[in-house]
This record gives C-alpha cells, structure tokens and sequence, in this order.
C-alpha cells in the first residue's frame, strides 16, 4: 500500500494532471445525470403542483406535454355527476414558440380559470390574469428577457400584458406561461373546450375505482398524476436517454484510459524495481496488488475530486443559466464512486501484464 | 525535427495508443453531440423541406410547426387561391398525438389532407397508399414494424380506430413519427372543421416565392408567410437556441478533458526523455529546437486523435442507426472544423508543462548518469 502511494506521488505534476482527467470524466458522467433528473422535475412540475389526484384526457392520450389532447364537449358536466368526485379544473393548454430578442424559446401556455385553479401556484410579483389580454409569466424566462410585470408581450399575433410572474415554472424545455381559458380559446379558435380536466377525489374516494368509472365516458381517458408525470418523464428520457448514454460510456473510457495511462507510465518507470522485488522473491500476487493499489488510489482521488468539480460546477451553471436544474442525488454520486473504482480496475490490466512479464533477472542484466 | 518527434512518440507504443484514444474520446464528445443536434435539425426539419410547397402560411405571429401551434379561418384558403401568382393551395390540419397499437403508444404528428392533395402528404412510401381516405391512416414504416401493424390492420388515432392504408418511409425521429389522415376524419375527430392550421402554396413558375410570401402577407394581413427555406431556417433556430448553451458546456467540458488527457500525455513523453533531451543540449541543440521539438510531438498527437475521434463518431453514428434506434447523427464540416480548432489549442497548451521542464534542464544531467 505505502509503496504504491509512494510509486504514485513520486511525480506530482504527473498525479495532479491525472486526477484532474479521471476527475473531469467523472464530473461528466455525474452532471449529465444530476442535468437529465433535474429536466425530469422541471417537466412534471405542473402535475406536482396542480389541483387534483388524476387528469381526464381525450381517449388515446396518458401524457400531459407530448400530445395535444382535446377533449368532447359536455365532459365536465359528465365528470362532475360521476360518484367520488369533488371537483373539476379544466385547463386548455398548448406548446408555443416565443420570440424573445430573436431566440426561439418553447413554452408550455396553460389556460385556466382563476376562480377554479390550475394556474401557477406561486408568484414571484404581481397577481393572476384577469382579463383575457393579461399573461403571466415565468420569473426566470422573463428575467433572463429583460421582461417585468406591466410589460407587453406578443404572441401568436396577439398583445398580453404580463401582470404576474410565476415560481417554479422553470424549464430548459418547457417554462410554463399561463392566461385565462378563455384568452388560449380565441387564440387557438377553439371555443368551449378543454385539453385536460384536473380531477380532485371526495375524500377517501378510490384513485382507480374512479378512474375506471371516468374511463366510461365517451371519447375520454383518466390517468393518475403519478402516471401521466411517469409518462412524461419516460417520453422525454426517450429523447435523452440514448445521446446521455452514449456521453457517459465515452467519459467512463475517457476516464479508464487516463487512470491506465498514469499507472502503466509509473509502472514502466519503475520497472526495474519491480524486477528487484521478484528477484528478492515478492510474488506476482503482491505486484499485481501493488499496481491495482496505484489505479485505485488515482481513482479514488480523482473521484472524489469530480464529485467536488460536479456540485461546484453545477450550483455555477444554475446561477449563470437559471433554466438548468441539476439534481445531484446521493445514489449517483455512489454510482460515480463506483465508476471510479471500476474504471481502476480495468485501467490496471496493462500495467498489470508489464509486471507479470517482467523477469528478475533484469535488473542484473542492467 | 519532425522525425525526433515521432520517434519519441511512437517509441512507446501503449502510451501513445491509449493517449490517442483519450484525446480521441474527449473531442468525440464534442463531435457525438454536434452530430445528435445536427441530425435533429435535419429531421425536424423532413416534412417541411419534403412538403413539395415554395411557401407556408400560419397564424400571424407563427413561424414554426414543432412545439408550436396555428390556427387559421378557412377562408383563408379561397383568398390565397385569388393572389396572382398563386399555382395551388394545399390546407393542412396538424397536431401532435398518438399513434396507438395496444399498449405501444407512439407519439406521432398527425396531418389532416385534403382529397387528393399535391402538397404536404408523405413523400416517400414503402408500401400501399399514398392518399388516405376517410377511416384510413397512413404510418411510418417503423412505427408499424415496431407496433406489428402492417396494410389492412387498425391503429387508434385520436382515440378512434383507423385502418393502416400506406406505410411511409423518411417519417420517423427518435421521439416521434407523421401519420396522414384525411382532413374529414381530423375535423371529425378534432371538431372547428371550419378551421385549419397550415396552409402549403405551390408558386408559379415565373413566380418568385419571397416575392410572393410578402404579398400574401400584405394582402390578407393576420397571416405570416414564409417561403419553405425560410420556414426550414426558423424551425432549425429552434434547435439551435435550445441547444446552444448545453453544447457550449459540453464543448468546454470535452476540450478540458482533452486538455488534460494530452498534456498528460506529453508530460510523461517528455518525462522520460529527459536525458535524450539532456544529451541534445549538452550537444548544443537550442531551447527553441526542443520545444518545437515538443509541440510537433503535441499537434502530431491531436491530428492523429481527431482523425480517430471522427472515424470513431462516425461508427457510433452507423451502429446506432443499426441498432434501429431512429438517431440521426451528422458531422457537419463545421463541426469538423470546430473540433480541429480545439485540438490544435489542446496541442499547444498542453506542451506548456513539458516545455518548462526542458527549459530547466540542465545539460550536465547526461553526464551524471541522471
């Protein structure tokens, strides 16, 4: 052990650099997941927030932000004479497009009535929409815009005047902007409609008895929150998933290849003192252990140096970029230590080989 | 010069393997998420650029069809036919929804054509129809192989059962796929028949499409008109100012790495040359030689990685497309050429370390055995 710490720091630049590469792959690995849990959070923030324990959809539909869903005429009355049932919030919502100083930026445009609910559920300044030309807004899409309330803002051809700005709407995707039901009717020319209904239960009513009771209305579907934000979260990890997958088996190779890059470089050096100890009669066992002991104390650090370069880095990204919500758990955090010691192990095969090749009598010969 | 530089870099031939394969995953990195935004664009993109239309017509104060919506009076279609200049109109209806075969659930946009339509329908097809007909749909061909639905068999659309008439092909991305159906169903379905969501124009022949995209705007007033280009451009902004920010991140993130993967690598190159270099200057070999010297080993390292870093982003593109995984990647020249500028930067700055060790050496090294 002492002498595979001593073969390690022996060159400290060498160390130093080392650490810093296994450390900028494990940071990689960590960001890219704390980035991808914290997307999941922002995009289900909305079902976390609002009214209700299950969503009514148009028949075919069980996620909130990937289709469009409208429903028939007449299922709010249907809803609300359905048995377990308190009450009804219908929204009308839709993606759109903004143009903020000549940035396209998507935004999920919520339509509700105040008096039932379903808007945003914490403001940051100013108040709800009360009339149909009033909109309100996401405080860090508005600030990152220069936008403030009493500013007005167009969309889709028509002029809104901010009056409110929302917390906790936030997203890199999808920031959540929100006007009366009746603003979003005229401006989609969709009068008396409705995409979703947020459905509050009478108090011990049975989550899947009504849902399956609500299922029996004509051209609709109900979903519990929970599986409408699990299939959001699933429809959106289909987009990350594969690009996220491949960045973090590059980085873990990344990393392997530079933890096997220290330790066969010291290993080479020192291979004379290697064959030394064989002569003297160490066995290959203790070598090999020697060598493992070098790869593991160089992924221990640099690990332990990428959680640290991880949650600076991202409490940095969120203050410069405050869209970006990066979630570093604990579980991944483990999982990167993990890494480190995988990637240890499978960068101490060369070196490894070197020693076992390696003749005592070598160090006579020379 | 040259030739001393590659004799110290290829004299060890594991080290410089797995540092080229270091500096080469780090700038494939950068390379991968260029190409995964860049085949984005390309495939967000498809329907607009294989419309067959020279303009598109939306809802004043819209200029795109992903993540966005428009709704405009039918009317609007008759007074677009009136404008000189005009070949033919298409009106499309367009909405995200899903494409559901039991439990697979595929989240498609499905447009509404007209009888017959010359513009917006699919552009290449595999297998059967190319117009559907009332209580038909036409599918991409992936979708139906990966939901087990092939001609004559039924999917739900809209929550209402229609019959699979074509498959087309080109249709597909990662997340989603186009179904066509009829614009009677779609306004069956949807309801506001009295409304659409995009109108496609033909041009003239003689006709200059911008030309055009401008009168139409200024004749009918509460409508944007864009020419296909136009709308192809915006729509692929959309991508970009999403993006630009995690792959300005990433790029940082993958030059550092690079960074400390070569300097490391020239570091311990350098390292245990130092008595060769030691021998040079007792020989009299100036600074500046050795560290040209050092630099040309450095670029020679990157040059190799980036040629690696590229075959190898360009076999991880292939695989994936083989895998099915409906991932575009592309390397663009420009992102080509973004990356070779960082691995020349990565060249030079991580020949600093070595560069100081050299300029500290003291000739009288070789001769004390050191």
């Amino acid at each position: 052990m002492l002498l595979a710490y001593r073969n390690l720091s022996q060159d400290k630049t060498r160390l130093a650099i080392s650490v810093i590469g296994i450390a900028l792959a494990l940071m990689l690995i960590l960001l890219l997941n704390g980035f991808l849990t914290g997307l999941n959070r922002q995009v289900t923030s909305y079902l976390s927030n609002s009214p209700g324990s299950l969503v009514v959809a148009q028949k075919g539909i069980r996620n909130m932000l990937g289709a469009t869903s409208l429903l028939p005429q007449g299922v709010v009355a249907d809803s609300l004479a359905i048995e377990g049932v308190e009450k009804v919030v219908p929204i009308l919502s839709q993606f759109v497009i903004l143009d903020l100083h000549d940035k396209k930026q998507p935004a999920y445009l919520i339509g509700y009535d105040p008096d039932s609910g379903g808007g945003p559920w914490q403001l940051a300044a100013g108040r709800e929409p009360q009339t149909d030309s009033e909109i309100v807004f996401d405080e860090v899409l508005a600030k990152r815009h220069n936008l403030q309330t009493t500013d007005i803002f167009k969309l889709m051809g028509e002029s809104y005047t901010i009056v409110g700005l929302s917390k906790g709407t936030s997203s890199w995707m999808t920031s959540f902007i929100f006007v009366r039901k009746t603003a979003i009717e005229k401006l989609l020319r969709i009068p008396q409609t409705a995409s979703f209904l947020l459905v509050v239960p009478n108090n011990g009513a049975n989550l899947e008895e009504l849902s399956a009771r609500l299922d029996a209305i004509t051209g609709i579907n109900a979903v519990t929150k929970t599986e409408m934000a699990a299939n959001d979260i699933s429809l959106f990890s289909k987009v990350f998933s594969v690009p996220l997958r491949l960045m973090v088996a590059i980085s873990f190779l990344i990393g392997t290849m530079v933890v096997g890059l220290v330790i066969y470089t010291a290993t080479v050096e020192r291979q004379k003192e290697y064959g030394v100890l064989k002569a003297i009669g160490a066995s290959n066992g203790t070598l090999y252990r020697v060598v493992i002991f070098q790869a593991l104390i160089a992924a221990l650090v640099g690990s332990v140096a990428g959680v640290s370069f991880a949650l600076g880095l991202a409490k940095l990204i969120m203050v410069i970029r405050p869209q970006f919500l990066i979630v570093l758990n604990l579980s991944d955090v483990a999982w990167t230590l993990v890494t480190g010691i995988i990637m240890a192990l499978a960068a101490g095969f060369f070196p490894a080989r070197v020693v076992a090749r390696l003749a005592p009598a070598t160090v006579f010969r020379k | 010069m040259i030739m001393l530089s590659v004799h110290n870099l290829f004299q060890n031939k594991i080290r410089l393997s797995i540092s080229i394969g270091g500096v080469a995953l780090a700038l494939s990195l950068i390379l991968s998420l260029n190409a995964i935004f860049a085949g984005v664009e390309e495939k967000i993109t498809a329907y607009i650029n294989n419309s067959g239309a020279d303009i598109f017509i939306a809802q004043s104060g819209v200029e795109n069809m992903h993540m966005a919506s428009s709704s405009l009076p039918a009317i609007v279609e008759d007074e677009v036919k009136t404008i000189s200049g005009v070949e033919f109109v298409t009106a499309i209806n367009y909405v995200p929804n899903m494409v559901v075969v039991g439990d697979e659930r595929n989240l498609a946009y499905i447009i509404g054509l007209p009888p017959d339509s010359k513009l917006g329908g699919p552009w290449k097809i595999f297998k059967g129809a190319s117009q559907p007909k009332a209580g038909e749909a036409i599918i991409d061909r992936y979708v139906a192989e990966k939901s087990g639905v092939g001609i004559g068999d039924e999917v739900e659309i809209f929550g209402r059962q229609f019959v699979v008439a074509g498959l087309s092909e080109e249709t597909a991305s990662l997340v989603n796929s186009f179904a066509f159906i009829s614009r009677s169903d779609f306004s069956t379905v949807r309801g506001g028949a009295n409304t659409i969501n995009f109108l496609l124009v033909k041009a003239r022949p003689e006709e200059n499409p911008e030309r055009l995209a401008e009168t139409i705007e200024a004749q009918l007033g509460n409508v944007t008109a864009r020419t296909t280009a136009a709308f192809s451009m915006l729509e692929k902004k959309v991508v970009k100012d999403m993006s630009t920010d995690v792959i300005n991140l990433m790029n940082l993130i993958g030059f550092l790495i690079g960074l400390a993967v070569m300097a490391l690598t020239v570091y311990t190159a350098t390292l245990s040359r130092r008595s060769e270099y030691g021998v040079l200057k007792a020989l009299g070999a100036r600074n500046s030689y050795l560290y040209t010297t050092v630099i040309a080993q450095a670029l020679i390292s990157v040059v190799i990685g980036v040629a690696v870093g590229t075959i190898f982003t360009w076999l991880v593109s292939k695989i994936i497309l083989g895998l099915g995984l409906n991932l575009t990647m592309n390397i663009t020249a420009i992102s080509l050429a973004k990356v070779g500028s960082l691995a020349l930067l990565i060249g030079c700055f991580s020949a600093v370390l070595p560069i100081r060790q050299i300029s500290k050496l003291d000739p009288a090294t070789v001769f004390r055995g050191r």
